[in-house]
């Protein structure tokens, strides 16, 4: 197993709250690693730190970038996501006004370094949208592809949000929340489809997730948070078990 | 259909014929060109009066490439047309005899001209790249802020007439001059020769402002508007990004105020003031800031309601308020400007056509009357909706 996304002592306070505390993990290319916990866990804020939108108060964060580890932890979110760590949200977060195709072409232009390309035509541009045109196959997209995002269902926003993620070729993607708002066959699908890319694809997943359900069948490995610490971590048999795990949630649920 | 001999049958049926026998867009392009060739030769004050629409065209649709297209409103745009029209001036009135020198009088003011537009342009630059680093740092209502901000500051400079450079509120006077090639003469700032002179740059402007909407740079730009986090997120460098369109806008512009100081003979501390920053704002509210030509449209809009106005005397010193009026209307009733106006108009006439088919005048009639006050009454209903539950 290789690491290609380390924390070191990674903490954030806010004023009085410490929402993320001293977490040290290393995540390695095998598998789905989930990170659950309760709500107020810490788990968005672990999400900005990894990505940029929050800085640390302490600690540090390497992700691997051309077989080495690099440093990241004051990278703003646009260089995070060129190095290679991408990210879906947990209230899908698309180009409303644009359609399918113009999303999946952003992403294009961003990882081709092309932004301040004033020359071509994005719309006919072969190295753009030949990419673009597989992702849409790749997510049942093409179908819609001209279609606006905010002309689509919740189901199919995420669907073009994880391609939107995919077609910057991450070296890790960091999913929050996937199944947020979906019922259980959308979520069951999800499943299927978050293990289908981490077999085919060379990114490794990362995944936030409330619904325990879709955390069994997808993790190899989870990571459990609690008040901003790691609280267990390791074979999902064996952490979804823990008497802490279990006192955490059922804490949580009580209050 | 051959029962009704209307006008509207033979427009209707001339315009599906044009299109079945391939009046593509460069057929109608060639028709609008004849058009404004023609226009050319119309009244004096037409034809200045089309050159001005033409100027407040690029000028909005520049604007627009920052407000519809990257989500950022500036109110501030005016110090970059000022800044053409300044560099434009201060340059065709110091650097006159020198050229003169240099090329021979003949085609002294032509030379001229060109310099000073480049020198306007170079200005505008000039300007714009620190104000927008600064600037798009900032969203929303702070951007409109410090961009109004920038523009007044610009303003007092010119009235301060540092150096004497600007001459303070008189503003610099234009001479485009005579200019002399193989024997002809002709006045550039004569208003047919200025009128070409005019489209001759806008037309190439609009077509370069379309080309970067269209180009990855521009799709990237819409992106932003819609996301910022999620751009950022795809690996974008937003505030980069918006710093560059700013630059681009500002350049657009400034080759708009290059072309009114030419138009206008002066630059006038009017061009940098806030009230002038507000044009292109009015003109692509009204003609519509998600559709491409929406500023073109709105600032024929603009510049011709204006002047319908100023045909009735009575009316012509509150020209102001009946534009007030309209731009109520716009907002309450055309959400999406006169462009989607046109747009959802053609739609309208399609549905009043068939019924017209469908049952001759009554019907059509009927059909107009019905989905008017629906529409006046859809205006109400989303309003209430908007005030809060009824229910």
């Amino acid at each position: 197993m290789t690491t290609v996304l380390e924390t070191d002592g990674l903490t954030k306070r806010f004023g009085e709250l410490t929402a993320v505390d001293d977490v040290t993990l290393s995540i390695g290319d095998e598998g789905v690693t989930s990170i659950i916990g309760p709500n107020g866990a810490g788990k968005t804020t672990f999400y900005n730190l990894l990505t940029g939108v929050l800085e640390p108060t302490v600690g540090t964060i390497h992700l691997r970038e051309e077989g080495e580890l690099v440093e990241i932890t004051d990278a703003p979110p646009h260089e995070v996501a060129r190095r290679g760590l991408s990210r879906s949200y947990q209230i899908t977060n698309v180009f409303e006004g644009l359609t399918v195709r113009e999303n999946l072409q952003v992403a294009r232009i961003s990882h081709d370094g092309r932004t301040m390309d004033l020359r071509s035509r994005a719309a006919s541009d072969e190295a753009i949208n030949e990419e673009v045109d597989r992702l849409l196959e790749l997510m049942g997209l093409t179908e819609m592809a001209d279609r606006p995002c905010d002309a689509l269902s919740h189901g199919e926003k995420r669907s073009v949000e994880i391609a939107l993620a995919l077609a910057i070729e991450p070296t890790v993607f960091l999913l929050d929340e996937p199944t947020a708002g979906m019922n259980a066959t959308e979520a069951r699908e999800i499943v299927s489809l978050v293990k289908q890319l981490d077999e085919e694809l060379a990114a490794t997943f990362v995944v936030t997730e409330h619904n325990m359900d879709v955390v069994r069948d997808v993790s190899d490995r989870i990571v459990v948070l609690a008040d901003g610490a790691v609280l267990a971590d390791g074979d999902p048999e064996a952490v979804l078990t823990d008497e802490r795990v279990t006192e955490a949630y059922l804490g949580s649920e009580a209050a | 259909m051959s029962t009704h001999d209307g006008i509207t049958d033979r427009v209707g049926a001339f315009g599906r014929e044009a299109v079945s026998n391939g009046w593509t867009t460069e057929r109608f392009a060639v028709l609008g060109l004849i058009g404004l060739v023609l226009l050319a030769f119309g009244p004096t004050f037409q034809v200045y009066l089309f050159t001005e629409f033409m100027i407040i065209a690029l000028f909005a649709l520049a604007f627009n490439l920052l407000y519809g297209y990257t989500g950022l409103l500036s109110f501030g745009h005016a110090m970059f047309y000022a800044g053409g029209s300044y560099g434009m001036a201060i340059v065709l009135r110091d650097a006159s005899p020198y050229v003169a020198e240099v090329v021979g009088s003949g085609i002294a003011p032509l030379v001229t001209f060109v310099l000073g537009a480049l020198a306007g342009v170079s200005l505008v630059l000039l300007i714009a790249v620190p104000v927008g680093w600064l600037s798009v740092r900032l969203e929303e209502i702070y951007f409109a802020l410090i961009t109004l901000a920038f523009g007044m500051l610009v303003f007092s400079v010119i009235i301060q007439n540092p150096g004497g450079l600007t001459r303070g509120t008189d503003g610099v006077i234009v001479t485009l001059g005579i200019t002399e090639v193989a024997g002809m003469e002709f006045r550039l700032g004569e208003r047919r020769t200025y009128y070409f002179l005019t489209a001759a740059i806008v037309l190439p402007s609009i077509y370069a402002i379309w080309r970067v909407v269209n180009s990855p740079f521009g799709t990237v730009c819409k992106a932003i508007r819609e996301s910022p986090d999620r751009a950022a997120a795809l690996g974008v460098d937003v505030t980069y990004h918006r710093w560059m369109t700013f630059v681009v806008s500002a350049a657009f512009v400034g080759v708009a105020g290059v072309l009114i100081a030419g138009l206008a003979n002066v630059a006038s501390p009017y061009h940098a003031h806030w009230t002038t920053s507000a044009i292109p704002v009015v003109a692509t509210v009204i003609g519509g800031a998600t559709f491409f030509a929406g500023p073109i449209v709105g600032a024929f809009v603009f510049l011709y309601v204006r002047w319908g106005i100023s045909r009735f005397p009575a009316l012509e010193a509150h020209w102001e308020f009946f534009f007030g009026l309209m731009l109520i209307g716009t907002v309450l009733y055309f959400k999406q400007g006169a462009a989607g106006g046109l747009l959802m108009l053609r739609g309208w006439l399609g549905d009043v056509r068939a019924a017209y088919d469908r049952g001759g005048t009554d019907a059509a009639l009927d059909y107009a009357k019905e989905s008017t006050s629906e529409r006046l009454g859809r205006g109400d209903r989303s309003a209430e909706e908007e005030g809060g539950d009824r229910e």
